[in-house]
């Protein structure tokens, strides 16, 4: 056996086509990007134990983490909050995690989208199962998972080709997707599913901002609006009760302790608003929810810097608007003194 | 640690430079394998080297008490210990929710209600292999089949070597420990050979078993409801290649692993799914825990020395408890009942019924093997004996109006490569890859090395464990 001229032969091959899929993709305008999965959400986590009563911490699904920029907040406050948020999550895991879990007595940012906030308390349930994933990561994750994902770090940064996102977006570029775009007829009878391109791009503090491309481009927006829909209308009843009661047990137990609450609606638009509002009227919802929980409240249709952006996909601000949403949210939260600041204190 | 990470990528690198690092003498060498394997294991659950430890120690101990004790009563009671230590920590860590479970049922049939606060027991990884290796050591010596391992050292490094530690092979003393006693280092073509190992296993870790079936075999056994016939043979033929490629990849990457640093593991898989019965399957699966079963349970129970009665008897005690090592369910023990009637019908018939087996024919019986392993998987992959009833049911065609869940792609892609899992299989009966390596161009094999090292890196495994890591 000639071994060494094999080797030699499969290391120059390899190489050859990694480079040459590479440059496909970025000519295809593929760009190096960072998956926010359950361990970088875990990085994150962890810094709450070093976390003092001035800082802030953002929960909620993926509107926080669109619209809410951590930079431009830290430019305004001086403090850059720890943004926890997870995408089509119900918050309350992961509030229960930090009421529970921790002693933190700073300021909790809690996203409220109404159609996954009051969506379920069913461990099973997708928007419920998605954040306790996360937070059971955090508990769970050995010093090899640990040691992993820090290798990964460069790659995930520096290479388009590296394409593996916990979402499973229609157009990630990994063998498993790539195969299941292959569509022969329609076997199962079911009406498939919009295509659910991926418009994030997250960074190394989970900072996120939606891609210049959503916002450019109605055809690639498009598809992602459908999926809205089709996901409303698969939507169950809500269960109001239930997810109030689990909320209130620990909004109680937080302020009990000193710890400050923030509930913040970000903006919708489109189709998605309107169906939004009829589903969840708000005095129904929202306003119950900021009446019995005694928190401070922002809904952007209550004040006027808040309340012009279009969202291109109808659910998340573009990048621009989100900073500037950014500052004049933060700047109504300073007006009100909602904020913990050394000062106040 | 996972063979399919990156960490592994790095832990290894550095291992093999210690390693092949001339100024360093064989016992640092062994020392550093040592600690590294520690490291390897620990990297999961610190605290659960503890187990590792003391199942060496008492193994170690009883070992050389077991090594110069004449007196039988005195090494029985040595061997006790080692079985009830090493037996109790397989009980309690792996059967213990089980055996609650079980006593809480007879419990109530009994008419005592009794509900116990859950044990939450972790289940430490690999410890079916690493207690089975080290309790083969014991009982070798207790039988005076092998001399004791000359130090400690070599002694733990068998334990923990860790190219096997969580996943097998299941190694004897014999084969192992007298390969730590001298120098070794694997010649040029060893080491690619290894590396062209390890790119097997992983390839069929990462791609076949994780990106091509797993999705697949999921979606099926998941779905709660009878299905089509297709969808049913489709989710279970996914299954049986999942399994293989799975557990066969880790075996291959254990033995590619170890060759790498010139130390030899015998093969535990040889191509099970062309095997023409049952006999010949459980001589090809997971070869080491087979032969493992053979020497340490059923030859004790009586194997075929005292009749065919008694030898049916140990036989089917042996794939019983055989299923059971597999998991702590009924699911799983009621695989082994299967394996169990296959491996006694099969020898009735051989009793009574002549074939001269040719290609041909051969290869219809292959298949009907085949078949009848598939009909096992169910109960090996359902999660209880209602799913895998709507299973059987659904590819027996009881349900012709069974639900439709797969797309015409899944189902093409899963018969292709079943297939040729089949095809190849039957195929290397009689070849080794080794001869086929041997037998193509030195660029066609590199070709195919290449292929597979590029779709494992864009097939980018997030991590999947092994299937075999819960056992």
């Amino acid at each position: 056996m000639q071994l060494k001229t094999s080797l030699l032969l499969a290391f120059v091959l390899a190489l050859l086509a990694l480079v040459s899929w590479e440059v496909y993709l970025r000519s295809q305008g593929r760009v190096p990007d960072l998956s926010d999965d359950k361990n970088l959400w875990a990085r994150e986590r962890a810094k709450v134990d070093q976390l003092g009563r001035e800082d802030v911490i953002l929960t909620g699904s993926s509107r926080v983490l669109f619209d809410v920029q951590i930079y431009e907040w830290e430019k305004l406050t001086g403090r850059q909050p720890l943004q926890l948020a997870s995408p089509g999550s119900s918050p309350l895991p992961i509030f229960r995690d930090l009421v529970r879990n921790t002693d933190f007595t700073g300021t909790i940012v809690v996203g409220v989208t109404e159609g996954l906030f009051f969506s379920t308390t069913f461990p099973e349930a997708r928007p419920w199962s998605r954040p306790q994933t996360k937070v059971d990561h955090y508990r769970d994750r050995t010093y090899a998972q640990r040691l992993n994902f820090a290798l990964s770090l460069p790659f995930q940064n520096n290479l388009a080709l590296v394409s593996i996102n916990e979402e499973e977006w229609s157009d990630d570029t990994n063998l498993k997707a790539l195969l299941g775009r292959i569509q022969i007829g329609n076997r199962t009878g079911e009406e498939p599913f919009p295509p659910f391109n991926n418009f994030a791009c997250a960074d190394n503090n989970r900072n996120t901002r939606m891609s210049a491309r959503t916002v450019n481009d109605t055809a690639f927006a498009g598809p992602v609006q459908r999926v809205w829909l089709a996901v409303g209308r698969s939507r169950r009843d809500p269960e109001k009760e239930a997810t109030m009661a689990y909320f209130l047990e620990d909004a109680q137990k937080f302020k009990a302790r000193g710890g400050n609450l923030i509930l913040v609606r970000c903006p919708s638009s489109g189709m998605l608003a309107a169906g939004e509002a009829m589903g969840f009227p708000r005095e129904a919802f929202w306003d119950e929810l900021v009446s019995q929980s005694g928190a401070r409240a922002y809904h952007y249709k209550d004040y006027d810097a808040l309340s012009h952006f279009e969202c291109p996909e109808w659910s998340h601000l573009s990048g621009p608007d989100a900073d500037v949403f950014t500052r004049e949210w933060v700047s109504i939260l300073q007006q009100d003194n909602a904020l913990i600041t050394a000062k106040a204190q | 640690m996972l063979f399919n990470s990156l960490g592994f990528l790095v832990f290894f690198a550095l291992v093999l430079a210690y390693y092949y690092t001339p100024v360093f003498s064989w016992i640092s060498k062994k020392r550093m394998l040592l600690l590294t394997s520690y490291l390897f294991y620990g990297l999961w659950n610190p605290p659960l080297i503890l187990l590792l430890w003391i199942s060496t120690m008492v193994d170690w101990i009883t070992g050389n008490k077991l090594a110069v004790e004449q007196n039988q009563r005195r090494r029985n009671l040595w061997l006790a210990l080692s079985m009830v230590v090493n037996l109790g920590f397989l009980a309690f860590f792996k059967y213990g929710n089980f055996l609650l479970e079980n006593f809480v049922w007879l419990a109530g049939l009994a008419g005592w209600e009794y509900q116990p606060r859950p044990m939450d027991i972790i289940l430490p990884m690999g410890i079916s292999f690493y207690t089975f290796q080290t309790m083969s050591y014991t009982i070798d010596l207790y039988r005076r089949k092998i001399e004791p391992a000359r130090t400690f050292l070599d002694f733990a490094l068998y334990v923990t070597f860790f190219p096997q530690l969580v996943a097998g092979p299941i190694v004897r003393a014999h084969d192992l420990i007298s390969q730590f006693y001298e120098q070794k280092k694997a010649t040029v073509n060893q080491f690619i050979w290894g590396a062209f190992l390890l790119t097997l296993g992983l390839f069929e870790k990462v791609v076949l078993a994780d990106t091509l079936l797993s999705g697949t075999s999921d979606d099926v056994f998941s779905a709660g409801k009878p299905l089509h016939i297709l969808d049913a043979w489709t989710g279970t033929l996914a299954f049986a290649g999942q399994i293989f490629f799975d557990f066969a990849g880790y075996s291959s990457c254990a033995i590619g692993i170890a060759m790498m640093l010139g130390i030899t593991l015998g093969d535990n898989f040889l191509y099970p799914y062309g095997s023409i019965g049952f006999s010949e399957f459980w001589r090809r699966w997971h070869i080491s825990l087979s032969s493992w079963l053979k020497d340490y349970l059923y030859i004790p129970l009586g194997g075929n020395r005292f009749g065919p009665s008694r030898m049916y008897i140990a036989l089917m005690l042996t794939m019983l408890l055989g299923g059971l090592w597999h998991g702590a369910a009924w699911t799983f023990v009621a695989w082994g009942f299967l394996h169990g009637i296959y491996l006694v019908i099969e020898r009735l018939l051989k009793r009574y019924v002549k074939v001269d087996i040719n290609w041909w024919n051969g290869a219809l019986l292959a298949l009907f093997t085949f078949f009848l392993v598939n009909l096992t998987w169910v109960f090996f992959r359902a999660e209880d004996f209602a799913s895998a009833g709507i299973m059987l049911q659904s590819m027996l065609y009881w349900h012709p109006e069974g639900a439709k869940i797969l797309g015409h792609f899944d189902i093409i892609k899963v018969l292709t490569i079943s297939a040729l899992l089949f095809a190849s299989h039957y195929y290397m009966r009689h070849h080794t890859l080794m001869m086929l390596a041997k037998n193509i161009h030195p660029w066609i094999l590199g070709v195919v090395w290449a292929s597979m090292l590029f779709l494992m890196a864009i097939a980018q495994s997030a991590g999947e464990q092994f299937i075999y890591f819960q056992f």
